[in-house]
């Protein structure tokens, strides 16, 4: 029990000195205070916010955004790379414009795609699904591809159709590699509808924040920072706890938003 | 053999490959082109021989230019700041467990958040310059480039790492010949991460609040309905994202020659 509590405070102590040294920045004046509010200022701001349901009615918009646009990169990712891995013709004719376009920021493609969606939300979930399909496609691709030989090769000497080849081999050979995918892409969902909402909106958590420190209420402001930091906390621990049970035998493994 | 697999044996031949993957980025530009023409698609929609056009023109009166230097400053500026950090603290935290452990918490709660949600503040601190799209885009590179050589210092080989010692190389030796180097694909591999997004994290600042660089462009354009302008600008980001990223493959084929790792054609 006593070893239980100081595992944990061995584990987690950085996090209360981080906040300390923020309160003493803070209460000293070191830093403007208004630049830096105290953490009890923002947690009243927090509170406060909660209270009259901003919080959660800009946080509910910016999740569904980011959701829908994720979701749908998922869909149409995980089906082109697996298509891409499985036929030439597909391979040759979206090869190049994964590799060419991979690098490349669409994000200066949002004016445009507030001309041809709109300026509400579907321009924004457009654009999310756009950044996030190409991580989600080329892992699946990759890891399609790296699934070792041998072992399509012992499946079918066994007897396996094709299909079940698919099913029982490739996919779940791909698994970790798709899921490296969705790491990588779910921050870049949020920063998308994020960023979108500062620059043309008046309704989700890019807004709130971009409103807020325009007005100096900079308490105000990192209560809508700390919400968008526990959204995104909470949805990256659940894709973890995710790929841990859909894929146990590489849990121990390193789960990073692998090249 | 079964048919299909000899099917699968066959590869296409290069210039077959090449061609296709010709066809529907021509196919996209001519129906565009086309139908621009033809006067069939919003005006928003300008042909691409007009986008070339105004591309041309304004690289020859050097607008566009001045525009990406500008950009290409605040992107490389926090790039090399972000990486340079990311890349000393994750190798110090690979090989000595007291400094992973002090980040371990503080980067695995703060790894998911996207870093812009504090460009209105840091506006706010440094003012709506260069400095604060910098900072924005140091915080963003920081975070793969640290989690990438983390894992790269810890993934090395404890056994060359003892046979090392063995042979009598000192702390310093053993971190510049034997840990360096094998976590060197590693570190790449973050750092062509952090690129594409110090890019992403720039345009997405000079939208949201600039007086210059490519994103203030192309808002401005899209605000005075100069579309031409507009898709100028996005093409000048497009070439200097990808050539950066084609730039960083180089030099990681040359940091790694001789290493079986960093095969060519390796996307992001």
């Amino acid at each position: 029990m006593a070893s239980a509590v100081l595992r944990a405070v061995a584990r987690w102590y950085p996090v209360p000195l981080v906040l300390a040294v923020w309160e003493v920045l803070s209460r000293t004046g070191a830093v403007s205070k208004r630049l830096m509010p105290s953490l009890v200022e923002i947690a009243a701001a927090v509170g406060a916010a909660m209270d009259n349901g901003d919080l959660l009615f800009h946080a509910g918009i910016s999740l569904g955004r980011a959701a829908a646009g994720y979701a749908l990169a998922i869909v149409a990712g995980v089906l082109l790379g697996v298509a891409m891995a499985r036929s030439r013709l597909f391979d040759a004719l979206f090869e190049p414009l994964f590799s060419f376009g991979y690098p490349v920021p669409k994000i200066a493609l949002y004016p445009v795609f507030i001309f041809a969606f709109g300026l509400g939300s579907l321009s924004k979930v457009m654009l999310i699904f756009l950044e996030c399909l190409y991580p989600i496609t080329v892992n699946a691709f990759y890891g399609m591809r790296g699934v070792d030989r041998v072992h399509v090769w012992a499946a079918e000497n066994m007897g396996a159709t094709p299909r079940q080849v698919f099913w029982r081999v490739l996919l779940p050979g791909a698994a970790p590699s798709i899921f490296a995918g969705l790491r990588v892409a779910l921050p870049i969902s949020l920063i998308v509808v994020i960023i979108t909402e500062m620059i043309g909106e008046s309704r989700g958590l890019g807004y709130y924040i971009s409103y807020a420190s325009a007005s100096f209420e900079y308490a105000t402001a990192f209560a809508g920072v700390a919400a968008v930091a526990v959204i995104g906390f909470t949805l990256d621990r659940l894709l973890v706890w995710l790929r841990n049970r859909v894929i146990f035998w590489e849990r121990g493994a390193a789960f990073i938003g692998a090249a | 053999m079964s048919a299909a697999a000899q099917r699968r044996a066959a590869p296409l031949s290069r210039a077959r490959r090449t061609a296709l993957g010709l066809v529907l980025p021509l196919a996209a530009l001519i129906a565009w082109e086309l139908s621009a023409r033809i006067g069939e698609v919003p005006s928003y929609l300008v042909a691409p021989s007009v986008i070339f056009a105004t591309t041309w023109e304004m690289l020859a009166s050097g607008e566009l230019w001045q525009h990406t230097r500008v950009s290409l400053l605040r992107a490389l500026g926090g790039y090399a700041i972000g990486g340079a950090c990311g890349i000393a603290m994750g190798l110090l935290a690979g090989i000595a467990r007291p400094v992973e452990r002090f980040y371990d918490p503080i980067v695995s709660l703060t790894y998911p958040v996207p870093k812009i949600v504090v460009l209105p503040i840091l506006i706010a601190w440094l003012g709506a310059g260069d400095a604060s799209k910098i900072a924005v885009v140091t915080a963003a590179v920081f975070y793969p480039t640290f989690i990438n050589s983390l894992y790269g210092a810890k993934g090395v080989n404890r056994l060359y790492v003892w046979s090392a010692r063995n042979m009598g190389a000192g702390p310093l030796r053993v971190f510049a010949k034997v840990i360096l180097p094998a976590a060197l694909p590693q570190v790449l591999a973050g750092l062509r991460i952090g690129l594409a997004l110090a890019f992403i994290v720039m345009v997405a600042c000079e939208m949201q609040n600039s007086r210059s660089g490519l994103g203030h462009l192309i808002i401005t354009a899209e605000d005075s309905l100069r579309f031409d302008l507009m898709y100028a600008a996005i093409v000048a980001i497009a070439i200097i994202g990808f050539a950066g990223d084609r730039l960083l493959l180089w030099l990681r084929r040359r940091a790694l020659a001789g290493q079986a790792i960093g095969k060519e054609g390796a996307h992001g």
